[in-house]
């Protein structure tokens, strides 16, 4: 059984292939609706669906601050989490219950401590309140 | 000509090598796959019609074909057949790639799933391994065999939310705006438990390569039976992430109409809906190899040795691999589509409530849990760390200091709604700058006069 690291960097060929496929699918699926499909324009069917009303203004607005926020916090606990990936898998490594094993508990600890001290700020200030 | 012949003629790297063995296979795996998926798709569509039919006590589609079952190729031919329609103000250019960014992720997520065991080139029929001279080659039945394994879901499933963002901003539409802002806020947020639940049992495994935490399954036992947590933190994730209900907030339709995919017609709204069926069935497939143990038929491999089936054979014990994951992610599916029938729609604050005030802080507890449990070398008694998170939940949780409650139930019998007979108590206004309920007449004085 070929492990990943004996194949290298074309090991990645087979996803190389399913991204070709799956673009061909997506832009076969756009053309052929736009070859088969009807064209008729008119001036009321360009309009933007308001559930009957005439529409006003644009639909590209400031919207709420609440989105930008949360997204912030994302990104703090998405980085967070790609880097704790690493450190799982020589983690499980480690013989159990050695100092070694110890040292890397207490570093993952302090990193995740201080991201949790940053999550129960935002939860005080309010960050995830939608209402 | 031999074989040998032509084989003289091949660029040197065509050679019967174990990686080249991989690579060719896990090609062939994919072409199989994603045809697979794709049929499995429009029939997933089918299946959630005739499952809404049967629990709402109708008959569902069963005009096309016998019993209904030509229903998805009319209803692509249809798809094909309209006017594909881009409404004034669109961003003619982003309105055309929003459903392709959301298709192209969702169909290329499941590269890494290993759907078989290994198989045993030497086994291969009609001496086919002797012809191509691979005799003692093993390969694996799946698709990508990359290092970065398990991150390679991550990696992928992020890049949906760009879909529904662009497709919703594109639209110059309030509700495909407001679709489209709710599905990408909905969609990062439910990343990051699904992230650290998926790291739970990479920890536990001890490697990022979805195979060998198959394997592990196999000879211990399932991670739905020893990380309970997990799996239903990456279950309800999953759900998230492909707004499905009860978390299909994006296409509240009877709040925001369809949601991002509002103003989209034809095929490109097909898209948005092939994508929707194809995160669906790859969550499945994910789960099921997380934390159903893959192919394995045996939850208990650990007291039950034995019993299970080999990891390693012939194509026929390879196929019987990929029916018994086939199996699985069928049933994972239709317990998804019966959620849906099932359970009514979150609202929007109680969705990002229950993704940032409940799942995020118990799976940090749990990934906590787990690293105590991998430190002291305890990895068949992981269960152990999920029955303590979800102890150390039920007792600290109901502790936390409250913040106001911002949507009160107000009982309504006693309300100023619907007064007791004989009570003149008035119930405190729910808002007391917005309602001053001391100008209205009390009702049980006598009917209202109106001057």
């Amino acid at each position: 059984m070929p492990s990943p690291a004996d194949i290298g960097v074309i090991s990645y060929a087979p996803i190389a292939l399913l991204f070709v496929m799956a673009a061909v699918f997506a832009a076969v699926n756009i053309v052929a609706s736009a070859l088969f499909g009807p064209r008729v324009e008119s001036v009321v069917k360009g309009t933007a669906y308001e559930s009957g009303m005439d529409p006003f203004g644009s639909a590209r607005k400031r919207f709420n601050v609440r989105f930008y926020v949360m997204a912030m916090t994302f990104l703090v606990f998405d980085v967070e989490i790609i880097f704790l990936y690493p450190w799982a898998v020589s983690f499980a490594q480690l013989e159990p219950r050695s100092d070694e094993s110890l040292m890397f508990l207490a570093r993952i600890g302090f990193f995740v401590g201080t991201s949790v001290i940053a999550y129960i700020y935002a939860w005080r200030k309010g960050v995830f309140r939608w209402d | 000509m031999g074989l040998e012949t032509i084989t003289q003629y091949l660029p040197s790297w065509v050679a019967p090598t174990p990686a080249f063995c991989q690579i060719v296979t896990g090609m062939l795996v994919i072409l199989v796959m994603l045809h697979v998926i794709l049929g499995g798709c429009a029939y997933g569509i089918m299946l959630e019609r005739k499952l809404s039919a049967w629990m709402q006590d109708r008959v569902g589609p069963n005009r096309v074909g016998p019993a209904g079952l030509l229903q998805p190729i009319a209803d692509g031919l249809k798809f094909i057949m309209k006017e594909e329609y881009t409404p004034r103000g669109a961003d003619k250019v982003l309105f055309m790639i929003a459903p392709t960014l959301i298709m192209i992720p969702a169909m290329i997520s499941f590269a890494i799933v290993p759907w078989g065991g290994t198989l045993e080139l030497s086994q291969l029929p009609f001496g086919l391994a002797k012809t191509l001279g691979v005799e003692g080659i093993t390969v694996r039945l799946a698709g990508a065999v990359v290092n970065v394994g398990m991150i390679y879901l991550l990696a992928v499933a992020s890049l949906g939310v760009y879909g529904v963002a662009l497709g919703g901003w594109a639209s110059n539409s309030k509700f495909s705006f407001l679709g489209g802002l709710r599905a990408s806020a909905q969609m990062i947020s439910y990343e990051i438990p699904m992230g650290i639940a998926l790291l739970c049992v990479v920890l536990a495994a001890g490697t990022l390569d979805p195979m060998v935490i198959v394997e592990r399954q196999q000879t211990g036992s399932w991670n739905l039976l020893q990380q309970p947590l997990a799996a239903i933190i990456f279950y309800t994730c999953m759900l998230a992430e492909s707004n499905r209900a009860p978390f299909d907030l994006a296409e509240a339709e009877s709040e925001l109409v369809g949601g991002y995919h509002t103003e989209y017609s034809s095929m490109r709204f097909a898209m948005f809906f092939l994508a929707e069926y194809f995160h669906m069935i790859t969550g499945a497939a994910f789960f099921s190899l997380l934390f159903l143990g893959g192919w394995s038929v045996n939850p208990i491999g650990a007291l039950l040795p034995g019993l299970d089936l080999p990891a390693q054979g012939s194509l026929v014990m390879g196929l019987l691999h990929v029916g018994v994951m086939a199996g699985k992610v069928f049933l994972l599916v239709a317990f998804a589509m019966a959620i849906r029938w099932t359970l009514p729609r979150f609202r929007f604050d109680q969705l990002m409530k229950l993704a940032w005030e409940g799942m995020i802080p118990a799976s940090i507890l749990l990934l906590a849990g787990v690293s105590v449990m991998v430190y002291l070398g305890l990895e068949t008694w992981m269960w152990v760390a999920s029955l303590a998170c979800l102890a150390v939940i039920w007792v600290v949780g109901p502790m936390l200091p409250k913040q106001a409650n911002p949507n009160q139930r107000i009982p309504m019998i006693g309300s100023r709604f619907s007064p007791l007979r004989d009570s003149t108590v008035r119930t405190a206004p729910t808002n007391p700058v917005a309602l001053d309920d001391s100008a209205i007449p009390d009702p049980r004085q006598g009917p209202l006069s109106i001057h």
